[in-house]
């Protein structure tokens, strides 16, 4: 088996959601058959920069094929067309234009998955969202299975993206949320697809007196581990810590980890580490006593699986159906959509020791059914089984006429996602809960 | 925050989650959305309004008296991608359509039609806006007026309320007063109270002038240093306050106690103050004039009977200090003498400066 991992940016570098998704993905599927990376030369998300070298490479032990990106990202027409699809009625053209501003442009790369697809089983495209999955799975014809990434964000809701939901081989989801989103905007409910997210590398034995001593952190803490960024809810965050540090019965800490783009607020209890390497990172998540996640936008959140391999109990933000879905799909988080509930459940996870650890002890089983490595390996092999002997069901849409292009029709892309329906999919069993006698039950 | 019902190591999120959201409701009440709010006020209102009779047809009277909005139809225009190229003549539509590509290779339509496009769907929508403006402007007056309708009423009623406490805190002072009153006079009965002796010696000098209601009269015996009481002509109401100077020495007397004491002092601030008890107290003279012999009559000259009296009444039995003394006057200056005249007569002139602050008269 020969399967080419298609993604925007690749490197052990690369620290964000869908590329380190794409890594780990291709790095555990390489033990199982040929992996061969397709990707650009970018390092940069924003600007989509010509960073590394093209060529081929070896990353990890994988053959990491690298392609020019033709253009950088032009933030201001980039900004100028997302007002126009998104807000406005728009044509299809409108929407290709996006996609271009966009990036990243990498002809050359869709031009090699063209000609060179026939050399692989499958192709596996990473984020719906840009150019290289949109143009690239259209070159790769039956052989493209996507890898989504979707969140609930006015993207989906661009017409572009309905015929790639529809026309690839089979799509890997996240989570039923994400499945669902995606149903209902494109009705692909015929298009093979599995929820399955991706593993993590958690270390069997991290070391929290190590991560107390190493910082100087005394007590119970809360941890936060991401981009501190406003697009994460990191804002929202420091606004509802903050007020819980106004209750003098609260003891928690906020300990954050990574990169800040945000000004962090001064107060002894709220103390920023920087960005952390693995090995401190699990140190700390394994110290903490939960996990905090106040993102609004997650098609699946790698750090709450980790805390939840790590046995750590995780504090979600609500709003967010992924995490609100894990949240009582797992039942190892608690979630919150106002100050009042966010306090109430740190006070809950903090005063009842017990529910901290049962959530915790839920979160490591729950991690263990279904985002374990095997699992996940597991419904890769199933899915490329099963499309072996199922015939494609569909060819690909072709790219509309020049004039189907330019008719102003479609409706604003954020209308689209409005009418989309919200809230977690708590359709599907829950996983197998431990009893307390040590005995799995339904 | 107590421990949680759930207690096992299976737990339910959603199950705790609820458990989390009532602790909040029980908190801080229940959580209400916007729609519930306004509903409750409107509740409250129409049931605050029924029962107080507070002219509750006021907010009808608003609603009536405000016709019902109908948002304006403001003109507007359709554009859509053919409506530059539109006829109702067929072959020039046709022709139109024909030669579009030639007139878009002279110039391109496309952003007229599209700034035209937004026009027209902007006017829509600033009108729809507009209407939903006025709609919420209307309600919002509506809001408002009952508002304000509410805080008159409860303006008004905390007035009264305000009205009611400060005639409550008057009642409750002269209650204090008259039971001030009572003590001393309780305390100088204790103290004062004669001996067989006393009582057989004074029994004869003024069998004419007792009153039964007076204050309690220690007897001249009891003061050693005093000079025996004189029996005051009937109708002389002067003497007593004229003879007050010369009774005793200003300062403590051996053998007197505490009560005669105050009540010299206010005896001196009485007379410094408004003169003459007697002034004070209406002109007794006059007055007692008629009642004087009355009282006398009725009391048929038992001095052990007036003393056991002066005690009941003391005690505060039924008659409020505040009462008129109306056949007191010269009985009690005959009695006991100017001292306790002044006395009584002050206490009288007190009485009847709160008289209408009686508390059981409230």
């Amino acid at each position: 088996m020969k399967v080419a991992v298609v993604v925007q940016r690749y490197g052990p570098s690369v620290n964000g959601g869908a590329e380190l998704h794409a890594r780990y993905i291709a790095e555990h599927l390489a033990r199982h058959g040929q992996v061969e990376v397709l990707t650009t030369c970018a390092s940069d998300y924003v600007t989509w920069r010509n960073a590394l070298p093209p060529g081929v490479e070896q990353v990890n032990g994988i053959p990491v094929r690298r392609f020019r990106v033709k253009h950088e990202r032009d933030p201001l027409v980039f900004g100028r067309r997302s007002d126009r699809v998104f807000e406005q009625r728009h044509s299809l053209g409108d929407e290709l234009d996006w996609l271009d501003a966009e990036g990243p442009t990498s002809p050359a790369l869709v031009d090699y998955v063209a000609t060179h697809a026939t050399d692989y089983d499958y192709c596996l495209f990473f984020s719906y969202r840009y150019y290289h999955a949109y143009y690239g799975a259209r070159a790769a014809g039956t052989r493209a299975i996507l890898v989504p990434t979707a969140e609930r964000d006015a993207t989906i809701g661009l017409s572009i993206f309905q015929p790639l939901f529809r026309s690839v081989r089979a799509l890997m989801y996240n989570s039923p949320e994400e499945r669902a989103m995606i149903q209902a905007v494109s009705g692909n409910h015929d298009v093979p697809g599995v929820v399955v997210g991706v593993g993590s590398d958690v270390p069997s034995n991290p070391q929290a007196a190590r991560f107390r001593q190493k910082y100087s952190i005394r007590g119970p803490f809360a941890i936060y581990v991401g981009r501190i960024d406003q697009n994460k809810g990191c804002k929202e965050l420091f606004e509802l810590f903050q007020g819980y540090l106004k209750d003098p019965a609260g003891k928690l800490s906020l300990v954050l980890v990574g990169n800040t783009l945000l000004p962090i607020p001064e107060h002894p209890r709220i103390r920023h580490l920087g960005f952390l390497d693995d090995t401190d990172k699990f140190d700390g998540m394994a110290a903490a006593d939960l996990l905090v996640m106040p993102s609004y936008y997650e098609s699946l959140s790698m750090v709450a699986l980790e805390a939840w391999a790590l046995g750590r109990a995780v504090l979600a933000n609500g709003k967010c159906d992924v995490l609100k879905g894990q949240c009582i799909r797992s039942n190892a988080g608690l979630y919150y959509e106002t100050y009042a509930e966010f306090v109430g459940a740190l006070e809950a996870m903090e005063r009842n020791r017990w529910l901290t650890g049962t959530l915790g002890r839920n979160g490591r089983q729950f991690f263990r059914d279904t985002y374990d490595w095997p699992v996940i390996e597991r419904k890769y092999l199933e899915m490329f089984e099963r499309l072996k002997k199922d015939a494609p069901a569909r060819a690909t849409d072709p790219l509309p006429g020049w004039f189907d292009r330019r008719r102003q029709d479609l409706p604003a892309a954020e209308d689209v996602l409005a009418k989309l329906p919200k809230g977690p999919e708590l359709g599907a069993p829950k996983p197998a809960q431990r009893e307390p006698d040590g005995r799995r039950r339904a | 925050m107590p421990d949680f019902n759930v207690r096992s190591d299976s737990v339910n999120v959603e199950q705790i989650m609820e458990q989390i959201r009532a602790r909040i409701r029980e908190k801080r009440g229940v959580d209400y959305t916007e729609q519930q709010i306004h509903e409750l006020a409107t509740v409250k209102l129409e049931k605050f309004l029924d029962p107080k009779g507070v002219r509750s047809d006021l907010l009808e009277q608003f609603r009536k008296a405000q016709p019902a909005y109908e948002p304006p139809e403001l003109p507007n225009f359709a554009f859509e991608e053919s409506t530059l190229f539109e006829s109702h003549r067929a072959p020039i539509r046709w022709m139109r359509k024909l030669l579009l590509p030639l007139l878009k290779l002279l110039f391109n339509p496309n952003p007229l039609i599209q700034a035209l496009n937004i026009q027209a769907r902007l006017n829509t929508m600033n009108a729809e806006r507009e209407a939903k403006r006025e709609g919420a402007r209307r309600a919002l007056d509506q809001l408002y007026y009952e508002l304000i309708h509410n805080l008159v009423v409860e303006t008004t009623r905390t007035g009264i309320e305000v009205k009611n406490l400060k005639m409550r805190l008057e009642s409750i002072s002269s209650r204090l007063e008259f039971n001030e009153r009572r003590a001393r006079a309780l305390e100088s009965a204790v103290v004062y109270k004669p001996s067989a002796e006393d009582v057989a010696v004074q029994r004869a000098p003024a069998p004419t002038v007792q009153h039964p209601r007076v204050m309690p009269t220690p007897p001249p015996s009891s003061r050693p240093m005093a000079p025996a009481p004189t029996p005051a002509p009937a109708g002389s109401g002067q003497a007593p306050a004229a003879a007050a100077p010369s009774t005793g020495p200003s300062g403590g007397t051996p053998g007197e106690g505490p009560g005669q004491r105050s009540r010299r002092r206010r005896r001196r601030r009485g007379r410094r103050g408004g003169g003459p008890a007697a002034g004070i107290m209406g002109a007794p003279g006059t007055g007692t004039t008629e009642t004087g012999p009355t009282s006398t009559d009725a009391e048929s000259g038992d001095a052990h009977a007036v003393a056991a009296e002066d005690v009941e009444i003391a005690l505060g039995a039924e008659s409020h200090p505040s009462e008129p003394i109306a056949d007191s006057g010269p009985a009690l200056a005959a009695d006991a003498g100017h001292d306790l005249s002044t006395d009584s007569g002050h206490e009288s002139s007190t009485g009847s400066g709160q008289g209408g602050s009686d508390p059981d008269a409230q």
